[in-house]
């Protein structure tokens, strides 16, 4: 069996079946709201740079944005269970199937890291005291991105997911403490830290006890990782989906019980539960704090409101991912549940959950309420007009599929 | 029998294919209190049947009522008398087994203190007190179908449509299912029920029927089977096989 042909006959028949829907997103209006967001950030960051604030936090600024690039080190496998069966046999071999998986994954990352590189670069050596050079900063980013792609691939074949999560926490204290040397120490003291600091770390990811191949493990990471493209493609376009990971977040495991105990919220109990432990929670979480912190920083200028909007937006569209999570599921067919209640469930609580989240990320404002009312007041009312414009979007699309049944 | 039969399959012909049905023909009934073996080889045409009755499947012919309704004019009602254990779990992996059986409860409008009562006694019995709050992704393969089970259970409706339940099953569970079914017929409820154990239904099931190749070629109690093979006093799987072999012209 030829493995490499088998990764690339893979690789390409999962972007076979991704590439018919892009001509869809392109054509989706969301499309062109990022194109705008993205034109809009072009010349926000040009008049920034024409007019660099004194005293720019720009080392911490450059820490903050590369670290989680340098750090993001997922590969495509495209395994399947039953490799489990048919592949196993060839367990000694697979290095050759996996080092492919390991190139291609980090080539286009590399690529990335470049490219915000560069855009941050033009920021970096108008606020920096003493910028380092370019192409030597580059040659430290691909170094300890490379790190950390291996140190990520020996943490998947470890055997105890406690020693994995440990040498995860290690390698953002590597990556970070090395890039904070680099930008804030000179070059030649820097190259020494990182130099040692580098070799202890892969001699410590020799000591674990690991799997040749973990096949379970990485099967569990690539569905994950299928389902991560197909939930974002889901943002502009009907497509099926696939298994989400499950996070216990025993914490929220009493969201749901005060629900009226009769059938016709049946479907709304399934889909708490559904929210509660998915990867949409996670992102939504992720996002309101972000957009939050993002409102505060900018709660003196215009900029908030627009701030607000876009988080409020980018939730929207992460809840719009609820209506494709059960469309097919087995049980909703056989169940007697009230005609008409999974369309009104699903919209009443995507409109419940993105209003929370619009007053939440209003709250910030909430101190320039009396020096500026009326725009604070305005972004609010702009806010749940947003709101209101997606649930009133997503009914009107939902009954266009029904009538099309 | 005067009362009006749980189900009723008339003339039902269907399958994948319009030019090519699975099921031919297919007539029975299951009466009130009656637990009915619907056996086969496999391909015989049993999933088939069944997802037909649960409404997975539209009939190409015939006709299919549940409780005197059918599924076109009465949904709600026609799913609500009826409930059903698959041959593999199928579980939604961010639910507790707790959380499925509530589900399943406020689906079929179980009253809270109802699914309460029922949730505990089920869990006892299956021996899954202990896995009640872990999410079915903890579960091993025996303990998902366990969860099935129990779902069925609880909604408590008048008809089970039970396919291959004791795959997966410790001993012990099958015993607390085979229990557990002849208490629910002594309160007059239905189950019509898949199996390739055949020595273990026969002592279970009221009637039989035999499917092979999509059609019904006998049915009826063991003793009517016996008599229609013309080999009085042979076992179920005895007479299966007989029937099998003369289904095939052989």
């Amino acid at each position: 069996m030829n493995l490499r042909e088998l990764y690339v006959k893979r690789r390409g028949q999962f972007w076979g079946e991704i590439l018919p829907y892009l001509g869809y997103v392109i054509q989706s209006g969301v499309a062109v709201v990022f194109l705008f967001l993205l034109i809009a950030f072009a010349a926000w960051y040009t008049a920034l740079l024409q007019q660099v604030p004194p005293d720019l936090p720009i080392r911490w600024i450059m820490l903050i944005i590369l670290v989680p690039l340098m750090i993001n080190s997922s590969i495509r496998t495209y395994l399947r269970t039953a490799d489990t069966v048919f592949l196993i046999p060839q367990e000694s071999r697979m290095k050759e199937y996996f080092r492919m998986a390991w190139f291609s994954g980090v080539v286009y990352k590399i690529i990335g890291l470049a490219l915000v590189q560069l855009i941050l670069w033009p920021l970096y050596i108008r606020s920096d005291v003493s910028p380092k050079w370019l192409l030597a900063t580059f040659a430290v980013l691909v170094v300890f991105k490379l790190l950390s792609s291996y140190g990520s691939w020996k943490e998947q074949l470890m055997v105890s997911k406690n020693a994995a999560a440990a040498y995860r926490a290690l390698r953002w204290i590597v990556t970070a403490l090395s890039l904070a040397a680099w930008l804030w120490h000179p070059a030649g003291r820097a190259l020494i830290f990182m130099t040692l600091l580098g070799l202890t770390y892969i001699a410590a990811l020799s000591v674990p006890v690991k799997h040749r191949v973990a096949w379970e493990r990485l099967i569990a990471v690539e569905q994950r990782q299928a389902s991560r493209v197909m939930m974002v493609l889901s943002w502009f376009v009907n497509v099926p989906q696939r298994e989400q990971r499950v996070h216990a977040r025993k914490w929220l495991s009493g969201w749901g019980k005060g629900l009226a105990w009769n059938k016709a919220s049946a479907y709304r109990f399934l889909l708490i539960k559904s929210l509660t432990r998915s990867d949409i929670l996670g992102i939504l979480i992720r996002v309101g704090l972000l957009g939050a912190f993002l409102v505060w920083a900018t709660r003196d200028t215009l900029a908030s409101a627009m701030v607000y909007l876009i988080s409020v937006m980018i939730i929207g569209l992460q809840l719009s991912a609820l209506r494709k999570l059960h469309p097919e599921s087995f049980w909703l067919h056989v169940y007697p549940l009230p005609q008409g209640t999974r369309r009104d469930n699903e919209g009443k609580l995507i409109f419940q959950v993105q209003l929370f989240w619009a007053v939440l990320l209003w709250l910030p404002l909430i101190p320039e309420a009396l020096s500026a009312p009326g725009r604070i007041l305005g972004t609010m009312a702009a806010g749940v007009v947003l709101v209101f414009l997606f649930r009133s979007t997503a009914a009107r699309k939902s009954r266009r599929e029904e009538d099309d049944e | 029998m005067s009362e009006q039969p749980v189900l009723s399959v008339q003339g039902l012909s269907g399958g994948y294919s319009i030019n090519r049905p699975v099921l031919h023909d297919i007539t029975f009934q299951v009466e009130p209190g009656e637990m009915v073996g619907l056996i086969g080889l496999n391909g015989a045409g049993k999933s088939t049947t069944m997802k037909h009755i649960l409404g997975l499947m539209n009939p190409q012919k015939g006709n299919i009522q549940v409780q005197g309704k059918n599924r076109a004019q009465h949904s709600e009602a026609y799913h609500s008398a009826l409930a059903f254990v698959p041959e593999s779990p199928l579980l939604y992996e961010e639910m507790t087994v707790r959380e499925h059986l509530e589900f399943t409860a406020r689906s079929y409008g179980v009253s809270r203190e109802d699914y309460e009562t029922r949730s505990a006694q089920l869990s006892k019995m299956f021996r899954m007190e202990e896995k009640m709050d872990s999410l079915s992704t903890h579960l091993s393969k025996g303990m998902r179908q366990k969860v099935m089970i129990m779902c069925a259970f609880v909604a408590r409706p008048s008809l089970y449509i039970i396919d291959e339940p004791f795959l997966g099953l410790d001993p012990l569970g099958i015993r607390s299912l085979l229990d557990f079914m002849l208490e629910l017929k002594a309160s007059g409820a239905s189950v019509l029920l898949s199996s390739h154990i055949l020595s273990t239904i026969e002592n279970y099931c009221d009637r039989f029927i035999v499917l092979h190749r999509g059609s019904i070629i006998a049915q009826g109690t063991l003793k009517d089977i016996q008599e229609q093979a013309g080999k009085p006093g042979m076992s179920l799987e005895e007479l299966f096989n007989v029937l099998i072999q003369d289904g095939n012209g052989e």
